[in-house]
């Protein structure tokens, strides 16, 4: 079904002008706030008391923080799939799109970072990374290349947002001193004239190409953190493109997700149309398919051989302890989306949104069964430990500083909608005049 | 044929039972401890005293920890307590003679060491005679010889003593590498074994030496004598340190291979080569903004938008 709509562009920049909180926006923000204020306090806990307050041992050294930070690594991806893929392909449908994977993906970033640190026992001796590093170690490369991928992230972010900027500054009815400030510190310098808008496109392009090999770094990298290490589940060469594959797949989800939750709280029906949710859910069963295709390599090639020190692990995977916990990963985060959005009528605003949020879910707990499942079956049988090393359910501090570091993402999100347009103005201007 | 099935099932219960019942009846005894000693002289100038508590329980022999013992020297009274000791997990206890009982000590040539259990009062000894191990080594026409001469006391003298059996070789993970080519030897009549050195080519520390052996063991009369002799007859081994020089994944942060340090440095030096030209671009951008200021491309008119 096509609609024609007239729109002028001072209805399309009072359309897409960033909004106060209404009575939702502040619950929603007070709530995100108060699991990120119980967060930093079970993380003042841990450092007051030590890793002791966690359930972390001898052998399950990764828990619940490796998992949430493969998580948010994995949810950044979005950033160059949206803008700079899309981009590059001259897919123009993704325009209101970029800024919100943008912003998913430099708030991801950040929690990654900062996430990794709060696995470190002693965080002041983070330091001691850079003093004494050593360049073979692949946690040195993450460390490299999370931080390549934050700049070039938060740079992507900034460049097309400087004509945005101009019209915010250029505001008859002004958003407040503060705000004003801001706008002015990071934009006042664009007029739009016809060299600036050639250096940012240049820049912008530079950018999306730049950022794909990176992007596939970052991952790759990340997975080389488990593949390098000889351990059932791990030892794999296929977890570099496993890894950017389940990576695209919760990014998508999480692009589709907050798309929805844009558009009904801002009201955005006019710019994001359900041709987006059509399109994104057309990448989203791809993308599924595709990550089913890599979880069957993983898991089937190991489990038709069934190498003994591998069987315990698989077991536990397919029929033992994670089996509710594998199985509803593997449902929920692929089988179940794809069987929605394979149907036209699946791919509807509503039914695409639920499909997001599954994908997302499920990709957490499959971050999860990577991690931790692995780490309760070395090679080597543990002998005379304490029974409580043989099992491991993340700890009320754990649960906390997990869920307050998703909380401070959202916030980020949260926040960065407040203050700048979440569907570029100019660029939504643009392409309706060209369209026009 | 009724009656023969009876029996041949009752043959058959009686083969799979009875062994049972046995096997039952052993593993269900657990004897009480019991101690043994055994006496060490090193280099013929630390003696001890090993206590050994085991229990046998089944078919096995299993280690007493805690197992209280008091160690007499010729008799069990207070005077001549050598100590009070207790096994360790492995069931062993480790007693040195002290100092307050040498004028004791020296004034016999044989002794009697008395363990008394606390628990039961069981009683175990052991009778030695004062003995010492010599090693010497020659070398005649290249041929290196091994001179083992065991004497015991007697009257304040040291007398040969003849048929005594010995290991004679060189240590060597943890155990004794045969000198000769026997596994052991026994003494003359002049208390002496004499053992020419067939292990040429053999591998000694980074100065070329390596420890010979002479040990006694267990000999109801002695005890247990061991004497050693550093000797500078093997090939000098320089560790191999190649390995640790070496740049590989595994070593030290300074010694990171050339490619990785290629590799890693490239794309770090691209990728940000990259960045920082884009941020030269940004002040490109805000030089361009302050040569001339020009309209916001927002042209109001009516555009079509598709639903």
């Amino acid at each position: 079904m096509k609609n024609t709509t007239t729109l002028t562009s001072q209805q399309i920049t009072l359309d897409l002008l960033p909004q106060k909180f209404g009575r939702r926006g502040i619950i929603w923000t007070a709530a995100l706030l108060l699991i990120a204020m119980v967060g930093a306090f079970a993380y003042y806990r841990q450092v007051r008391y030590g890793l002791v307050v966690t359930h972390m041992r001898d052998y399950v050294s990764w828990g619940i923080y490796i998992s949430n930070f493969v998580f948010f690594v994995a949810i950044s991806l979005v950033g160059s799939l949206i803008t700079a893929i899309l981009r590059l392909a001259n897919v123009h449908w993704a325009t209101p799109l970029t800024r919100i994977a943008e912003i998913i993906a430099v708030s991801a970033i950040v929690f990654a970072s900062i996430i990794i640190v709060v696995d470190m026992g002693r965080p002041e001796r983070f330091l001691n990374l850079m003093i004494h590093g050593r360049l073979q170690s692949p946690i040195m490369w993450d460390v490299i290349v999370i931080g390549t991928y934050f700049f070039i992230s938060l740079l992507l972010l900034y460049f097309p947002l400087l004509p945005d900027l101009k019209i915010l500054i250029g505001l008859k009815e002004k958003p407040g001193k503060w705000l004003n400030k801001l706008y002015r510190f990071q934009g006042s310098f664009w007029k739009g004239t016809a060299d600036q808008f050639r250096l940012s496109d240049k820049a912008i392009n530079i950018l999306c190409i730049i950022i794909i090999p990176v992007a596939f770094c970052i991952h790759t990298v990340t997975s080389w953190l488990f593949a390098t290490t000889y351990r059932p589940g791990w030892d794999s060469t296929n977890f570099g493109a496993y890894f950017i594959s389940g990576a695209f797949l919760v990014g998508a989800g999480a692009v589709v997700v907050a798309m929805y939750i844009f558009r009904k709280a801002y009201k955005l029906e006019k710019y994001i149309y359900e041709k987006h949710f059509e399109k994104m859910g057309r990448v989203v069963v791809l993308l599924a398919l595709l990550y089913l295709y890599f979880n069957i390599n993983e898991y089937l090639v190991p489990a038709f051989k069934m190498k003994k020190p591998e069987e315990a692990h698989l077991t536990q995977l397919f029929a033992g302890e994670y089996a509710p916990l594998f199985w509803f990963a593997i449902m929920i985060g692929m089988i179940i989306p794809i069987c929605i959005l394979v149907f036209k009528k699946g791919r509807k605003p509503l039914p695409v949104f639920i499909a997001g949020i599954m994908v997302v879910i499920g990709a957490w707990f499959k971050r999860y069964l990577i991690v931790t499942p692995t780490l309760l079956h070395p090679f080597l049988p543990m002998n005379d430990v304490p029974e409580s090393y043989h099992h491991y359910f993340p700890s009320w501090e754990e649960w906390a500083i997990a869920m307050g570091s998703l909380a401070g993402a959202l916030l980020i999100i949260t926040f960065f909608a407040r203050i700048y347009p979440i569907i570029p103005i100019h660029e939504t201007i643009s392409e309706n005049e060209s369209t026009a | 044929m009724n009656q023969l099935h009876k029996i041949a099932i009752g043959i058959i219960w009686l083969f799979c039972y009875l062994p049972t019942i046995s096997v039952t009846a052993q593993d269900s005894v657990k004897q009480a401890p019991s101690v043994a000693l055994r006496y060490f002289v090193h280099n013929n100038n630390i003696q001890y005293l090993l206590i050994q508590s085991r229990v046998k329980v089944g078919k096995k022999f299993q280690a007493v920890p805690g197992y209280p013992v008091q160690l007499y020297l010729d008799s069990n009274i207070a005077e001549n307590l050598v100590a009070k000791s207790i096994t360790n997990i492995n069931g062993d206890a480790k007693v040195v003679i002290p100092a307050v009982l040498k004028d004791k000590w020296n004034a016999s040539p044989r002794h009697t060491f008395i363990a008394l259990s606390g628990a039961e009062e069981d009683l175990t000894s052991i009778e030695i005679t004062k003995a010492k191990i010599l090693l010497d080594t020659t070398t005649i026409d290249s041929i290196r010889t091994l001179n083992v001469k065991v004497m015991f006391l007697q009257n304040n003298d040291w007398i040969p003593a003849a048929d005594v059996e010995m290991k004679v070789g060189v240590a060597r993970a943890g155990g004794i590498l045969p000198a000769g080519e026997e596994a052991t030897y026994t003494t003359d009549s002049t208390g002496t074994v004499t053992v020419d050195f067939k292990r040429d080519n053999l591998p000694g520390d980074v100065k070329g030496n390596f420890v010979l052996v002479a040990k006694v063991e267990d000999n109801d009369l002695y005890g247990n004598l061991l004497i050693e002799k550093t000797v500078p007859w093997g090939i000098a081994v320089k560790p191999d340190l190649h390995f640790f020089d070496q740049r590989t994944l595994w070593s030290t942060r300074f010694k990171t291979p050339v490619w990785l340090l290629f590799m890693a440095y490239s794309i770090v030096m691209i990728v940000w080569g990259v960045i920082i030209y884009l941020v030269f671009l940004l002040i490109k951008i805000k030089k361009a903004g302050n040569e001339k200021a020009a309209p916001l491309k927002i042209v109001p008119g009516k555009v079509a938008v598709s639903d």
